[in-house]
């Protein structure tokens, strides 16, 4: 990162587990009000991060350092940080009051103050203050969510960590809360770090991505670069559908090369990487020029969906439904714009 | 699918014949308290119910009730304890000795709990410990601690662990999460504990028949007074005692109510 005085460093952070290595050595940088979200399949190892970023487990190796301040050494009751739970872990036995209250009460903070603030993130949440007194029973999951957001903010931490606290909702609520997460973002400034399986949920909140897999960090960057420009074919899978084509010696097996093409891709050798939308089914192909038959049809709202079997492998395309083509068992033919493939080269795919 | 009206009718009969078996004893107890004549006979020709007076007026009745009520207490208090702590090791922390805990802890409730008589009161003589209602105490814990530490871990295994990691994560040190998450979530289930602990000792024989030497609580005393000296005072206290587990039910039942409704709000 480029920033300065990050407000989060992580140095050679290592957590092994008997004989297990759950992270290897990790580096990142997270800046002051930034949105990172931190995505990967179950096993990548992004919860035994973020139970060290908290303190609930201590790292084998390496630093976490909060501006200054060195916080792996500090108790997880003692770091400015606070983390929303995946379970949420709102006290049933207290009212929805006395939960946001609950940080600052342990802080010493007086009764009347504390309700004060407590209303005061009620608003911030945009829920009814008469909430106050309500049961957690009582709240439906979105307000749950918003409760555990409001405590969490109540001691002002420097940092909020969030631990897929939207797993468990059902699509619609996961959609309106992410737009909400997003713009209580936005509103308080503060620096979030987000863990999650679900790209989708990253892209739509976070400024930077970052791809966890078997406890390294594959790719940390802005979604569009990591959509358009992915360091691995792990990391181009995980972002979606994705067509694979080997190129060796400038040369891509089952396809023809515009001469443009040929002069990109000259030389080259790795995976090429095509997004289903980068190809265009038409008969006047340039580019990287394929043929093949349609094997599956899918319509997908206002696009449609095709796999297709081609000499340079199966391959999935998709289009805006006017420009759909004839049905199953069709010839077509296929194009790609040369600027829309990105090429991983073998190196960086052999380190992947 | 919807049960036709007779089998729904025959079903219904059945429970009543259930009930009627499993508690028409119970109340032959109770009627047997208020025969005037001296041995059990039905049907009773003449009600009265001078034997509670007399059950209320005598010292050896007096000194049963106390005798029980304090092995009793004590039992319930420290089956409490050790139940809320027991359940802690039992079903929230991981330690080294766990799976061997969770395993031996059980082994008492295996036991007849003759033979665990037995073997107390054999143990309190190789260590030279006079048997007394404080032997008892000791013989009641080794069996129905196990069993409070159950009902507690009961409720600890339903807990949420991230709620105590919350609390952490938030400013609490560990005095504060165990007092404001961990006691307070675990509280009906330590109170059922409580509740199950007194009524398992208040109503114990076997145990207390091994270990209570000259002393002798209220389940003892029917048992003898059964085999030698029966008279309507022996179904009496039997329905004193079964009034006292009935008031403790009942006083617990409220508390736990009490605890429900009044906890949100202070």
């Amino acid at each position: 990162m480029s920033d300065p005085s990050p407000i989060l460093r992580i140095s050679a952070l290592t957590k092994t587990f008997d004989d297990f290595t759950a992270l290897h050595g990790i580096d990142l940088d997270v800046a002051e009000g930034e949105f990172l979200a931190i995505v990967g399949p179950s096993g990548s190892g992004k919860t035994t991060l973020i139970r060290l970023l908290v303190g609930m487990d201590d790292p084998t190796e390496g630093a976490i350092w909060l501006r200054d301040q060195r916080i792996d050494v500090i108790p997880a009751n003692k770091r400015p940080t606070c983390m929303v739970f995946q379970s949420l872990a709102l006290f049933p036995h207290r009212t929805v009051g006395q939960n946001i209250e609950f940080p600052l009460k342990l802080r010493g903070v007086a009764a009347k103050a504390r309700k004060e603030r407590a209303l005061e993130l009620l608003d911030l949440l945009r829920l009814p203050r008469d909430y106050y007194s309500k049961r957690i029973q009582q709240c439906s999951g979105g307000e749950k969510q918003r409760v555990a957001l409001a405590r969490a903010l109540a001691f002002d931490p420097e940092i909020l960590f969030f631990d897929e606290p939207l797993s468990a909702l059902d699509y619609r609520l996961r959609k309106t809360l992410e737009k909400e997460l997003k713009d209580l973002h936005r509103r308080t400034g503060k620096t979030f770090i987000y863990i999650t399986h679900s790209l989708e949920e990253a892209m739509v909140m976070s400024d930077r991505i970052a791809i966890m897999r078997a406890g390294r960090f594959e790719q940390i960057a802005p979604a569009e670069e990591i959509y358009a420009r992915p360091v691995s074919p792990f990391v181009a899978e995980f972002m979606g559908e994705v067509n694979f084509l080997s190129l060796a010696g400038g040369a891509v097996a089952g396809a023809e090369l515009s001469p443009a093409a040929q002069a990109a891709l000259a030389g080259q050798s790795g995976t090429l990487v095509i997004r289903p939308e980068s190809l265009r089914l038409a008969p006047e192909a340039a580019g990287l020029i394929l043929t093949g038959t349609v094997a599956a049809e899918y319509l997908l709202g206002s696009r449609v969906q095709y796999r297709i079997d081609s000499p340079a492998g199966e391959l999935t395309v998709e289009v805006l439904r006017e420009d759909a083509v004839a049905g199953v068992g069709a010839p077509v033919s296929l194009g790609c714009d040369i600027s829309a493939v990105h090429v991983i080269a073998e190196a960086e795919d052999a380190a992947a | 699918m919807k049960t036709s009206r007779l089998a729904s009718a025959l079903l219904l009969a059945y429970g009543i014949a259930i009930l009627a078996f499993l508690y028409l004893p119970l109340v032959s107890v109770g009627l047997a308290s208020v025969s005037k004549a001296r041995y059990l006979s039905f049907p009773i020709r003449r009600y009265n119910t001078d034997w509670y007076g007399e059950a209320l007026a005598s010292d050896t009745v007096r000194d049963l009730l106390w005798i029980s009520l304090k092995v009793a207490g004590i039992v319930t208090a420290s089956s409490m304890v050790i139940g809320f702590l027991g359940a802690l090791a039992f079903a929230r922390y991981s330690w080294r000795f766990r799976k061997p805990f969770q395993k031996l802890i059980l082994l008492p409730i295996f036991f007849p709990q003759t033979v665990l008589g037995l073997a107390l009161l054999m143990w309190f003589n190789a260590l030279g410990i006079v048997p007394s209602w404080k032997t008892a105490i000791v013989a009641h814990l080794v069996w129905i601690a196990p069993i409070a530490t159950l009902i507690v871990s009961i409720r600890a295994f339903s807990f949420d662990p991230a709620l105590e990691e919350a609390a952490r994560d938030m400013g609490a040190t560990q005095w504060q999460v165990l007092r404001e998450v961990t006691i307070p979530l675990l509280m009906p289930g330590v109170v059922s504990a409580g509740l199950f602990a007194f009524l398992l000792s208040w109503g114990n024989f076997p145990l207390s028949l091994f270990t209570t030497g000259a002393d002798s609580t209220l389940p003892e005393w029917l048992f003898a007074k059964m085999i030698s000296g029966y008279s309507p005072l022996v179904p009496t206290v039997g329905v004193l005692t079964v009034a006292g587990s009935a008031i403790l039910v009942a006083a617990g039942l409220i508390l736990a109510w009490a605890l429900k409704r009044l906890r949100p709000t202070t």
